[in-house]
């Protein structure tokens, strides 16, 4: 057992702090939200050119080959920064997708341009009143000649409209398909709506638009194992470290002022009921710390996550939605107002915890590995 | 980074595991003691102590020139999760507390008298530091030693000495020196626990085990006999702790608890339907586990960073391992008497509860565990202050 980082893990590490430091400063953080497009090109240029976005992506198609250890120190620095960017959507999530079921043709035609920064792609998976689960999608997907019609809406898409393409989760005689849509096709519209956190979410409507079918990425009815399975191996423990690494940037800002906020003639930190918050605070981000590596380092050696990725994002999330509450506690009023920053991890903490698979569908993933099998 | 045992480390860890199994004996391994089945209480369990010594399994960890094998901590561990993880007694004290503060500070005199016994399993030792006033702040032990002719009279009364019943020494802080400031005027000693001014009066517990008050009449002990420096017993009294905490509360039991649970939430039922079909019976035992594996997390930082070699005892690490394990330990027990209903209330040891009452037993036996070796609130100053770097907060 050993939990040193190599040196090059490490450099890794330390060079997307830097980055982010420089490029992705809490007034970048303050100035974007809300915003249509939603992300900084100056950083995402910087990603893009420090090679994180196509971090997972393998050397063939322009990417660093890296494994998801290495992923998820990256996304802890992103979570500290509480970076806005569509990494996870395109670079882990849709570059997860293609790689486990595209064509060569697709793979060649996207892997490489997502690993440059050069394409988005973003994911249309959930429905208005509809669940987390495969039978929550509903949009239909009707074959006309060599065509899919599809018909419905998406909502929850994140960075939609810097999409090159949306990988829709559509519902065809087969089961549900993957279909990678431009969001330009007829009968495809795009409407931007606010959401807690300030990242762009879009509602997506399809009327009758029109995709041929070569644009299903794998066999027609495994649209689902695929996604859910990508989502899980890798996006599970990728939104885990960022929530680590945003629980643990919350709570150092709150540990700071507790050494300088004085009340009563003592600094806040001088008090137990405000230290002992403090203390149950790093005492769980440590632990979920640990438990994500755990979860990504049996990742990279290619052994099953299927018990503790969920646990990884239950866990990381859970605590940095407490921890947000209580760093709100200790900093007082000024927490509630918009001038200070924990608002701004309070907010996100509360949408990432209901963000890609939720606390019961999590629980229930867990659940099912240890009590069904 | 790599969260498997290395090579050498799973060969030990597989033999030992192999060893056990040929050696279970259910005498000697009670699961229902919970955290008691550490002590070497009863005359099988010592022998079976003395089958570890002959097998070379203790004192691993210390330097050649005593017996030891000088290899690394995690031997230690290994060993003594796999005893705990087959409730049979564990390595602590004397290996771990005395053995180890022995070499780092005792005299010759002592340590040929001491180590040897301790590598062969003949003796065993009750710790005593607590008493009426002295729990948390421990520093404000009373017991006094006055200096005599050839050495100390003590006189006072000592708490929680759970192995006072059963042990041959006692290792024991009392006050030499109560003019200098209250941790530097303490000092350690070594007396047979069988000496007429020591008197031992049992205090049954809420668990089905027992612990002491031991009160000094007059003792006597030779000069010989005082461990260290005269003044330094506090400073090593928490040296000892820092190294040894993980031998006090180890993860095994936890999850042993947690594997036993979810086999009795796999197969039960009620109202003829399974109670796994439940969802808050999910719910519950998805969060359970999901905790058991943070604190398994914490485990394997705490013996990483002891492992790291930085010289630093991992305090903090230790700190939050035990702070997050034993809240999970009694929270474990409460779910689970919640998930048996009103089964849950028939008491431990009979057919007629679910698990034969194992739960409603851990239940009671688990109440102290965010209380000894350093209470919750405790752990909690500890990380605030060394971790965090907030003030003094007492």
């Amino acid at each position: 057992m050993d939990l040193q980082l190599s040196d090059e893990q490490q450099l890794i590490r330390d060079m997307t702090r830097g980055l982010l430091k420089e490029h992705c400063p809490r007034a970048v953080v303050r100035k974007l939200e809300n915003d249509p497009k939603g992300f900084p090109a100056g950083l995402w240029k910087q990603m893009a050119e420090a090679g994180l976005t196509g971090l997972l992506i393998p050397e063939s198609y322009g990417g660093g080959a890296q494994t998801m250890l290495e992923a998820a120190l990256v996304y802890e620095e992103l979570g500290r920064a509480i970076a806005p960017t569509p990494h996870f959507v395109s670079s882990l999530l849709s570059a997860g997708i293609l790689l486990a079921a595209g064509s060569e043709a697709q793979k060649r035609e996207w892997l490489p341009r997502i690993a440059s920064g050069d394409a988005v792609i973003t994911v249309a998976w959930l429905e208005p009143e509809r669940g987390y689960g495969e039978a929550g999608v509903k949009l239909v997907a009707v074959a006309q000649g060599s065509d899919l019609v599809l018909s419905g809406t998406k909502r929850h898409v994140q960075y939609a409209s810097a999409a090159d393409r949306l990988i829709v989760l559509a519902r065809t005689g087969a089961g549900i398909d993957l279909l990678l849509v431009d969001p330009a096709t007829p009968g495809v519209k795009l409407t931007h709506y606010l959401s807690a956190s300030g990242e762009p979410h879009y509602r997506v409507d399809f009327s009758s638009a029109r995709v041929p079918q070569s644009a299903r990425i794998g066999g027609a009815g495994t649209g689902w194992a695929t996604f859910s399975r990508v989502l899980r191996d890798d996006g599970l423990i990728a939104l885990a470290a960022f929530a680590i690494g945003s629980a643990a940037a919350c709570l150092e800002d709150t540990v700071e002022y507790a050494k300088v906020r004085k009340q009563f003639d003592k600094p806040l930190g001088a008090f137990q009921a405000l230290a002992h918050y403090m203390a149950d605070a790093s005492t769980r981000i440590d632990g979920g710390r640990v438990l994500v590596h755990e979860a990504a380092w049996n990742r990279a050696q290619g052994r099953s996550v299927a018990r503790l990725a969920p646990m990884a994002k239950l866990f990381a999330c859970n605590t940095y939605q407490d921890v947000t509450r209580t760093c709100a506690q200790i900093w007082g009023g000024v927490a509630f107002t918009i001038e200070y920053d924990t608002q701004l991890f309070f907010r996100r903490a509360k949408e990432l915890q209901l963000s890609w698979w939720d606390v019961p569908y999590l629980e229930e993933l867990v659940a099912a590995d240890v009590l069904d099998r | 980074m790599d969260f498997d045992f290395t090579p050498e480390e799973q060969k030990f860890a597989d033999e030992v595991e192999r060893w056990l199994a040929l050696n279970h004996d259910p005498v000697v391994m009670d699961p229902t003691r919970e955290n008691f089945t550490q002590l070497a209480d009863t005359p099988e369990r010592r022998a079976f102590m003395k089958k570890l010594a002959a097998k070379g399994w203790l004192g691993m960890s210390w330097p050649k020139q005593y017996g030891g094998q000088e290899i690394p901590g995690v031997y230690e561990y290994i060993l003594n999760e796999a005893l705990a993880r087959h409730a049979a007694p564990q390595i602590g004290k004397g290996v771990g507390i005395i053995g180890k503060t022995l070499i780092r500070h005792g005299s010759e005199k002592l340590k040929r008298e001491f180590l040897p016994k301790i590598l062969a399993a003949e003796i065993e030792f009750a710790v005593g530091y607590s008493e009426p006033n002295a729990g948390s702040d421990a520093a404000n032990m009373q017991l006094k030693a006055e200096k005599v002719e050839g050495g100390w009279r003590l006189n006072g009364q000592k708490m929680w000495t759970t192995s006072a019943h059963f042990a041959d020494w006692y290792w024991v802080g009392a006050r030499t020196d109560p003019d200098k400031p209250k941790h530097d005027g303490i000092s350690l000693f070594l007396i047979p626990m069988k000496h007429p001014g020591l008197e031992v009066q049992s205090l049954p517990t809420v668990g089905k085990d027992t612990t002491n008050q031991v009160f000094f009449k007059d003792v006597f002990v030779p000069d010989d006999y005082l461990v260290g420096k005269r003044g330094q017993g506090f400073q090593m009294i928490s040296e000892a702790l820092d190294l040894e905490r993980f031998t006090m509360f180890t993860l095994s039991p936890i999850a042993e608890r947690t594997r036993v649970l979810v086999d009795w939430a796999r197969s039960a039922m009620r109202d003829d339907k399974p109670v796994r079909e439940d969802r808050d019976v999910r719910r519950v035992i998805a969060n359970i586990v999901t905790d058991t594996a943070v604190a398994k997390a914490l485990s394997t930082r705490f013996v990483c960073a002891a492992k790291e070699g930085s010289g630093k005892p991992p305090t903090i690490e230790s700190s939050q391992y035990k702070l997050f394990t034993t809240t999970l330990s009694q929270r474990v027990c409460d779910e689970a008497l919640d998930l048996m209903g009103a089964a849950g209330t028939i008491r431990e040891g009979q057919d007629e509860a679910p698990l034969r009452g194992r739960f409603e037993g851990a239940y009671r036996a688990t109440m102290n565990e965010t209380v000894g070796g350093g209470g919750s609130e405790i752990q909690k100053n500890i990380i605030a202050r060394r971790q965090l770097g907030l003030p003094k907060n007492f």
